[in-house]
């Protein structure tokens, strides 16, 4: 049994942390986000941990970790099931060639990279537990994955979310992360299979299975959600609370198939139906209590696993900027390279790789999966965190600079064309944005 | 075919395509690297009772040598926890099948002349032998009257259960 004082305590001690630093990294015009992810990591070892251990492991004793966990778990498998539900693949559809080509080398250009990069780090990060490919793919769909919803805040924040720029950036980014995710569970059937009495072709048989009677079966269903919106203008609380159920059998499909439990939740609101405002409603729902108290709790968890002190020495500093250098190169230099390319204004397509380059939450998610399937090392894993918080806090001074407010009203085809209702404005830590 | 389309699928073929073969070459060329010997994990450590004995702070020597040891690895570089009462953390190295820490040791009260020294735990792993098994000695240096004391340590199975942490 979980000693609910020390839980309760925790969560506050996460709350207002959370709260207090995402406060000042807006004064700084930083989103919420960013402030929360910097304040898990100052609760874990590397700050508190480090300054007062006595007071760390009294908020924070290893044995009560594993609740905290849970809940976060909680917490990130409703996030996914949200970022499933705002992304919409289609809307690259809508964009033509350019936002294809854009999209493909964003995806493309970071992954190659790390897998060049992974030559070094290899034998000097990890261990012969973990096999090369394992570990290529991994940084790869780890350098690749965007956030997409903080860059649909950013975006919203900018008045951008109709522009061009904006049109594209959200459409490369829904195939960043469809993409991402699919090689990432790859990734994980492969680890997992080689621990398992199940054959990996039976796994992946079952995915496959699992997949198509989601996408041709569960959704039809599903549009039966839109149908009572569009005519009572509500969903009653029964639906909502069937809603959630689906999201959690789904994902635990995912986790009994042998992958895990997000994909399960991601899949399922991918595959829910996309009218604006049904997902506004959805969203609206779902996101206050995930975003101010569950996502928290997963970034005070991220955060007591991040030592940035395993990151000692020049060495190891050596490695953490070049995995900060590689993944900028691959993903702001192939978005900013490909989108010129396709005839995107210079300084429009470097504004769109440096949104692209946006990895925050999505990022963490990920990283912890691969500390938990044991694919990265604990240093290697604060690298990353260091890199995704280095990366996610460059966007916006940067976009600010490349695309200045007077860029943008000088710009027509930038300007905002249609109401700036984002097709997710939500999670980045920010709630409720109109 | 429009000139349009026709770019767009040179483009594509020169950016997204031969990447995708160069990173076919790189996980072949990756299969040949060799990686340090993971000792990532729980080790049971048994100290030799015997040499354990003539110590004269056996109470502080055993405290390292007959517990349990969690190391972290990230490459080359460890991070030993052991499972005393004082919960003694130390860095090391693994190099080829040699495994070295620098441990201080927590002075115990009813010893005498072994707190608060470093001592030298050093190892050699047989990645062979299932489960994987370490054998090696903890020494001071600092102690002249001290003797090595050797162990054994064997890794224990992870705990089962996938999904989230």
């Amino acid at each position: 049994m979980p000693n609910l004082f020390t839980l309760v305590l925790q969560i506050a001690v996460v709350l207002a942390a959370c709260r207090l630093v995402g406060e000042l990294f807006r004064k700084i015009h930083q989103p919420r986000v960013v402030g929360e992810m910097f304040a898990g990591i100052m609760l874990g070892p590397s700050l508190l941990g480090w300054i007062a251990p006595h007071t760390s492991a009294y908020l924070f004793p290893t044995s009560s970790l594993g609740f905290l966990n849970a809940l976060s778990q909680v917490g990130v498998v409703v996030f996914m099931f949200l970022v499933g539900l705002g992304i919409n693949p289609r809307e690259l559809k809508k964009q033509g060639h350019a936002a294809v080509l854009t999209s493909h080398v964003s995806i493309t250009a970071p992954f190659v990279l790390a897998a060049f990069l992974a030559l070094y780090l290899y034998p000097r990060l990890s261990d012969d537990s973990v096999a090369f490919t394992n570990f290529a793919l991994f940084m790869g769909s780890a350098m690749s994955i965007t956030a997409f919803p903080v860059l649909a805040r950013i975006l919203a924040e900018r008045n951008m979310l109709g522009s061009r720029l904006g049109t594209v950036a959200i459409a490369c980014a829904a195939v960043d992360d469809v993409t991402g995710w699919c090689i990432l569970a790859y990734i994980v059937v492969l680890i997992r299979s080689a621990h398992s009495s199940t054959s990996i072709w039976t796994t992946i048989g079952g995915i496959v299975v699992f997949g198509l009677i989601m996408i041709y079966g569960v959704r039809r269903l599903l549009r039966g959600y839109e149908r009572v919106y569009k005519e009572k203008g509500e969903l009653s609380e029964n639906l909502m609370a069937l809603m959630l159920l689906l999201v959690l059998a789904s994902a635990l499909c995912t986790e009994y198939l042998g992958i895990h439990l997000l994909f399960g939740a991601f899949l399922m609101g991918a595959i829910m139906p996309k009218q604006r405002h049904f997902v506004r409603y959805v969203l609206d729902r779902f996101e206050t209590i995930t975003v101010t108290l569950l996502l928290p709790l997963f970034f005070a968890f991220t955060g007591l696993r991040t030592n940035i002190g395993l990151v000692k020495g020049p060495e190891m500093w050596m490695y953490c900027g070049l995995i900060i250098l590689v993944a900028t190169a691959g993903k702001l230099g192939g978005s900013t390279l490909a989108s010129w390319l396709t005839g995107i204004p210079l300084r429009e397509a470097a504004g769109l790789g440096t949104l692209m380059n946006t990895r925050g939450l999505m990022e963490l998610v990920i990283l912890n999966i691969g500390l938990d399937i044991g694919v990265i090392s604990p240093a290697l894993f604060s690298m990353m965190v260091i890199m995704a918080l280095v990366t996610t806090f460059m966007t916006t001074p940067v976009l600010a600079l490349i695309c200045p407010k007077e860029f943008l009203a000088r710009e027509p085809e930038m300007v905002v064309t249609r109401p700036a209702t984002p097709p997710i404005s939500l999670h980045d830590g920010e709630s409720q944005v109109a | 075919m429009s000139n349009t389309s026709r770019n767009f699928i040179v483009a594509y073929v020169l950016l997204v395509g031969l990447p995708l073969v160069g990173l076919a070459g790189v996980l072949r060329t990756g299969r040949s690297l060799v990686a340090p010997i993971s000792v990532d994990g729980v080790w049971k450590i048994e100290g030799d009772a015997s040499r354990l004995a003539a110590q004269p702070c056996a109470k502080s020597v055993s405290s390292l040598s007959n517990t349990s040891v969690v190391i972290s690895q990230s490459g080359k570089n460890l991070v030993l926890t052991f499972n005393n009462a004082s919960k003694t953390v130390a860095s090391g190295t693994i190099d080829g099948k040699s495994v070295k820490a620098s441990v201080v040791l927590t002075r115990d009260s009813s010893d005498n002349g072994c707190g608060d020294q470093p001592a030298a735990w050093t190892a050699t792993i047989d990645p062979k032998s299932e489960p994987k098994s370490l054998s090696g000695a903890l020494s001071f240096n600092a102690c002249p009257s001290c003797v090595p004391v050797e162990f054994h340590a064997l890794k224990q199975p992870r705990a089962a259960g996938g999904g989230a942490h």
